[in-house]
Order: C-alpha cells, then sequence, then structure tokens
C-alpha cells in the first residue's frame, strides 16, 4: 500500500511538473505575439490557440499533482480540529461518493470526446493557421487517468491513517523545506490554504541593521 | 420530489459536504454528475438502441453491450465535457497562470527587503514612519505578486521584527501587515478580478480599470488610519531612533530608490497600463510582466534554477486548484438550472420585495459569512454566480457588484475561523504575538473596509469614473 501511495505520488507529480513547463511556452510565446505586432506590425495567428493549449494542459496534468499535496482548496474550518482518523474516515467514504463519479465520467466520456476529434483531426476555428487541438481534447482523458491513480492512493491514505492515526505525506517536495520556516503549529493550518505556500527567506541581512536583541 | 425541490436538495448536499472538508472541485463535479444523470434520465432516448436489439432479438452479448452503450448515453456526460473544455479554452482564465507566474517569480526576485529598508528611511519623517513603510511595502508587493500568504509572511519576517524592535506595539503592527498583505486580490492586476470576470462576463479590463480608484481608496483609508493613531496614539508607534533607522543622504536615498521602489512600480504600471489602454489583452500584458519579473530577479541577482523550478511548480498548484474548481462549478451550476434552481431562488428573491438597497446589503452580508469559514476562491467562483441572475432585477451592474464583492472579500481573510492572513502570520512571528493581538489588530482594518463599501455606495463614480473615462 505505502509502495503504491509513493508511485503514485511520483506518477502525478512527475506529469504535473513535466507540464508546469508549459508556462514559460506560453510567458514567451505571448510576449513573442506582442513584440512581433508592435515592432514588426506582424502579428502571429497561432499565439491565441497556443495559449489556450498551453494553460489547458497545465491546470489539466497538475490536477492529480495538486491532489497529491493536498492543494485543492477545501473548506476545513471543521475538518482541521478533528482526529486524523476521524478524517481519514469521513473522507475515505467521500471519495466513493464525491470524488470517483466525476473522475470516472472524465475518462469516459472524455474518452468519447476526444476519439471522436480524433477521427477528423481537428483543427482549431479560432484562427486560420489550423492549429490542431485534438492533442487538447486527450488531455482530458490523461488527466482523468492520472487524477485516478491519485484518487487510489488517497484512498490508501485514509485507509493507513485509519490505522496509525496519522497521515502518510508526500514524499519531500520542492515546497517542503520552505514551509519548514513556518512553525509546526501553523503548518497543519496552511496545507489547505488556498495558495501554494511558500516563504524564501530575504537573502538580504537584516534591514534593521542585523540586531539580535529582540525585545519581548 | 419536483425537479426544482431536488435542484434545492442538491445544493443543501453540497452545503454539507463542504463542511465535512472534501475537495470542493471534485464534491462539485461528482454532484453534477449524479444529479445531471437524474436530471437527463431519459431511457427511451438512452436505451433505443438496445431496445430495438431485443426486439430484433439479437444475441445476449450484443444486448449487454448495447445495454452499457444506452447507460452511458446520457446527455450529462456529454455536458459535462463540454464543460470541462470550455474552461480548458476560456480566454480569460488564461491570464491566471501567468499572473501567478508573475507573482512566484517577483516574490522570489530578493526585492521585498531591499523595499522595506528604503521606504523607512524615506518615510522617517513621518509619524508612524515604519507603519507606514511597511503598509506601502505590502501594498506595492502585494499588488506585484497577488499571493497573499507569501506578502504577510515575507512581510511578517521581515517588517514585523523590524517593528517590535523599534517598540511599536504588536497587535497594531501585525494588523498592518495582515490588512496590507491582503490587498493584493483587490488593486489590478490581480487574480481575483480575472476569476469574477469569468465568472460573470464582465469585461476583465473593465473590471481592471473599475478597482484601480477603490482600491487606492481602501489603501489611502489605511495610510490614513496608521498616520492618524500614530499621531494620537505615539505610544503604539513611537519615533525610531538614528540607530534603528539610519540616516542616509539625499542623493543615495534616490538611487535606493531608483533601484527598489520604482522598477515594481514600473512592472505594475506598464502591465496595468497595456490592459487599461487596450495594447494588450490582459494574458498578453501578463506575459509581459511575467517576462518583465524574470529580467526584475537577474537584475537583482536572484534567478537561480531552483527559484525558477519553485515558481513554475507552484504555478502549476495554484492555477490547478482555480481551474479545477471551475470546472466543477460550471458543471454544477449547469445541472442546479435545469432543474429549475436558479428559478427558485430567483422567484423566493424577487417574491421578498426587497428594494435594491436592502438587496445589496443581504448579498454583501451573506459574502461577508461566507468569509468566514471560506476563502475567496469557492466564494467567486461557487456562490457569487447565484448573485448575478439576480442584478438586473435589482438594476445593479455586475461591474459595480464585482468591486464591492472584491472589497468584501478583503475581509474573509482577516475574520476567524479561517482568517488566513492571521494564521499566516501567526506562522512566523515571534512565539508571543499571540492570535488574539493579530485579531485585534485586524479589526480597525475591517471597519475601513465597510467604510471603503459605504463610500462606494454613496459615490459609485469611482467605480464608473475610469472605466466610463477609457472607454467613453
Amino acid at each position: 500500500m505505502i509502495h503504491y501511495i509513493k508511485l503514485a505520488d511520483r506518477i502525478s507529480a512527475w506529469f504535473g511538473k513535466a507540464f508546469a513547463w508549459t508556462i514559460l511556452v506560453m510567458t514567451f510565446g505571448m510576449a513573442y505575439e506582442v513584440f512581433v505586432r508592435y515592432l514588426l506590425n506582424a502579428p502571429t495567428s497561432w499565439s491565441l490557440d497556443v495559449s489556450f493549449i498551453m494553460y489547458g494542459t497545465l491546470f489539466m496534468m497538475g490536477g492529480a499533482y495538486t491532489l497529491s499535496r493536498g492543494g485543492h482548496v477545501r473548506g476545513d474550518f471543521l475538518y482541521r480540529l478533528w482526529q486524523p482518523r476521524t478524517q481519514a474516515k469521513v473522507e475515505l467514504v467521500l471519495y466513493f461518493l464525491f470524488f470517483f463519479p466525476g473522475v470516472l465520467a472524465l475518462i469516459f466520456s472524455g474518452w468519447k470526446y476526444a476519439s471522436r476529434s480524433w477521427r477528423y483531426l481537428e483543427v482549431s476555428v479560432n484562427s486560420p493557421a489550423g492549429v490542431p487541438i485534438f492533442q487538447l481534447k486527450t488531455i482530458i482523458v490523461a488527466a482523468g487517468i492520472l487524477l485516478l491513480i491519485q484518487g487510489i492512493a488517497q484512498v490508501m491514505r485514509c485507509l493507513l491513517c485509519m490505522r496509525t492515526n496519522e497521515w502518510m505525506r508526500a514524499a519531500d517536495d520542492i515546497e517542503e523545506t520552505e514551509v519548514m520556516l513556518m512553525e509546526k503549529g501553523a503548518h497543519d493550518v496552511l496545507d489547505h490554504a488556498s495558495e501554494a505556500i511558500d516563504i524564501v527567506k530575504p537573502l538580504d541581512t537584516n534591514p534593521t541593521g542585523g540586531r539580535s536583541d529582540k525585545r519581548s | 420530489m419536483s425537479d426544482p425541490q431536488i435542484a434545492l436538495f442538491m445544493l443543501g448536499i453540497f452545503i454539507i459536504i463542504i463542511f465535512l472538508g472534501f475537495p470542493i472541485a471534485f464534491t462539485l463535479m461528482a454532484m453534477g454528475i449524479i444529479f445531471g444523470y437524474y436530471a437527463y434520465f431519459d431511457p427511451s432516448r438512452m436505451w433505443r438502441a438496445y431496445n430495438r436489439a431485443v426486439e430484433g432479438g439479437a444475441d445476449s452479448w450484443t444486448q449487454v453491450e448495447l445495454w452499457v452503450d444506452g447507460f452511458f448515453n446520457n446527455n450529462i456526460f456529454d455536458l459535462f465535457i463540454n464543460q470541462t473544455f470550455s474552461v480548458m479554452t476560456n480566454e480569460v482564465l488564461t491570464a491566471v497562470p501567468l499572473f501567478l507566474f508573475m507573482g512566484y517569480v517577483v516574490e522570489r526576485a530578493n526585492i521585498v527587503a531591499r523595499l522595506f529598508t528604503t521606504l523607512n528611511v524615506a518615510a522617517r519623517r513621518i509619524p508612524g514612519s515604519m507603519a507606514v513603510a511597511a503598509l506601502i511595502t505590502c501594498t506595492l508587493f502585494a499588488t506585484a505578486t497577488g499571493i497573499v500568504g507569501a506578502v504577510v509572511t515575507l512581510m511578517g519576517l521581515l517588517a514585523l521584527p523590524a517593528m517590535l524592535n523599534a517598540r511599536y506595539d504588536s497587535s497594531f503592527a501585525s494588523g498592518i501587515i495582515c490588512a496590507g498583505g491582503t490587498l493584493g486580490i483587490l488593486i489590478p492586476p490581480s487574480i481575483m478580478l480575472i476569476v469574477y470576470a469569468a465568472s460573470s462576463g464582465v469585461s476583465i479590463v473593465q473590471l481592471y480599470a473599475g478597482a484601480l480608484l477603490p482600491g487606492l481608496l481602501l489603501s489611502g483609508l489605511y495610510l490614513v488610519y496608521v498616520i492618524g493613531r500614530a499621531i494620537l496614539q505615539p505610544s503604539v508607534a513611537p519615533k525610531p531612533t538614528a540607530e534603528e533607522v539610519p540616516d542616509i543622504p539625499m542623493g543615495k536615498l534616490i538611487v535606493l530608490l531608483l533601484t527598489s521602489f520604482f522598477p515594481l512600480a514600473f512592472l505594475i504600471l506598464a502591465v496595468l497600463g497595456a490592459i487599461l489602454f487596450g495594447l494588450a489583452t490582459p494574458t498578453e500584458a501578463a506575459s509581459i510582466g511575467a517576462l518583465g519579473g524574470l529580467v526584475l530577479a537577474v537584475a537583482y541577482r536572484a534567478l537561480t534554477w531552483d527559484r525558477l523550478r519553485e515558481s513554475v511548480y507552484l504555478t502549476v498548484r495554484t492555477t490547478a486548484m482555480v481551474c479545477w474548481l471551475f470546472v466543477g462549478s460550471w458543471t454544477f451550476s449547469s445541472v442546479f438550472s435545469y432543474l429549475g434552481g436558479e428559478q427558485v431562488i430567483n422567484e423566493f428573491v424577487t417574491g421578498l420585495d426587497i428594494t435594491p438597497l436592502q438587496f445589496l446589503l443581504l448579498a454583501q452580508l451573506i459574502i461577508f459569512l461566507l468569509g468566514w469559514p471560506l476563502e475567496w476562491s469557492e466564494i467567486i467562483i461557487i456562490f457569487v454566480p447565484i448573485f448575478l441572475p439576480l442584478l438586473p432585477h435589482f438594476g445593479i451592474d455586475p461591474l459595480f457588484f464585482g468591486i464591492l464583492v472584491a472589497l468584501n472579500l478583503q475581509t474573509s481573510f482577516l475574520t476567524p475561523p479561517m482568517a488566513m492572513s492571521a494564521y499566516y502570520l501567526k506562522g512566523i512571528a515571534p512565539p508571543h504575538v499571540q492570535l488574539v493581538q493579530i485579531f485585534k489588530g485586524c479589526f480597525p482594518f475591517l471597519i475601513l473596509v465597510f467604510i471603503a463599501m459605504i463610500v462606494l455606495y454613496v459615490q459609485p463614480q469611482i467605480v464608473f469614473w475610469l472605466p466610463g473615462l477609457i472607454y467613453g
């Protein structure tokens, strides 16, 4: 079970992070468009479609990664007061009722939708450039499968937590060391915040002149 | 049960599930599918091929296959995928990851310490100088990054110890950081307004133009309060000694300002200007902003491989959080209105016989109360759309309503039990700063938010003047 959770975390993180880099394509692609439009007076015909495709791929493929790191927003003002064991029991039931139906629908109907698009190699209607979008529709299926894999891992997390009364955290991620800056007490509060929280210590020296005699 | 009753039942269950703390995006998706399956259930259409096969005496394997086909032949699945794909190709939401990326890059550009130190020196003759410097740093930094948690924690690590060292009252000091850091979701270019634009259909450019003056109004009110309090009650913000804030010659100060304050201000103005004057779409402007952030980070020698990676990975997580919420919400709400839930609410509210002012007060009160347990993303994506169809009936402009909501949601970061700003600050503050003190410090700022909302209601021109000026 632990092995599977670790494997699923790794798969989700790998795909999420790999597709995260599309943000750079987006940044440079759109900036290039502005550049050629104003300076060379020659707007591109593909930049709008490229921005959709990059953005759609980015967030869809990031869904499972976000789930594995507990990043999806939840109204947890009661939840966080409970014992981990209680949290796990409630969550276990809710995963079956309110997670898998949606994700399975995503895979099956996404499959139908994408295969229809593949049949005639659909291109975008936004511009005459003929940017293909059938691959973007396939992303729906891929994102659904990743979520399914990760969802099964989350169910196992619940089962594990019911036994040990302790949540198994995802393997150390890039942010974990930064969150370490926060005190342990606040850590749990921040886990389900609306933003991926992270703290970087300013590299500059203390601006007040490095005084260490804190007044208490 | 009739269909509208089912719809209300669906909303009720949804609220219960929120209280249980399950990830909201998936709850919305699954409930949309389950209730949608019921709503679009049409056996004669779904199993037409199966029925024909049975009559035609097909073999049992074909029958099973056709029955399964029929089972999935419900229109909800098409609706669901169409909604998902429309989130994936939404023109407004494409700006979200870019603005987030810009925020994460700027946040890592080592700029905040420089900015605070400089402003601290520049403001030293003003009463409550450190508080003023902290507030302005928070406002500017929050505007550029739009990431509340980062601003509050970074400033909490930087400005809070400095202010405490200078014998500032700890409530007063923490209130400034919490309230100032939260401004980032209001002052354009902010993510929250993009999200509102995507759920309401109001043009994002108009929203940015409309939110600019109210945002400045609110930060101005904060500033007046901070200076006023420092004058009336000097003990909360004593004048710092020469040792705490060194006197720097004018020439050097100007150089410091040129290298810290102005680049950031210029970046914000460039992005905002490009959007407001129609030179670039918000998405394009955001990409310029992200590029500018990268340049800034290079200039401050802060762009390392690790930091770039962090920014990229954090961008994908926060974008996924926001956009999956949209996937769920759009599916849920189309099923909800198909079942007639929207109409029931519509009829109920219009039947109440209330004036537009009463409606506005009621709506804002509900949003304020929702802000106690929930965060802005859930409120804007899920709950605000319930009010939107009612606006025409009361003759309220959705642009104006959106700005009021944006102001109102400032409070959601400052009110317990889920006062994220206060928790972020508590997480990094010295242990003797208690949560109660932080809340006490936030309280005056809550009042100022309400004052700003009242001012806007009395003087709606503050919202409409700039959009009117630009677009006639």
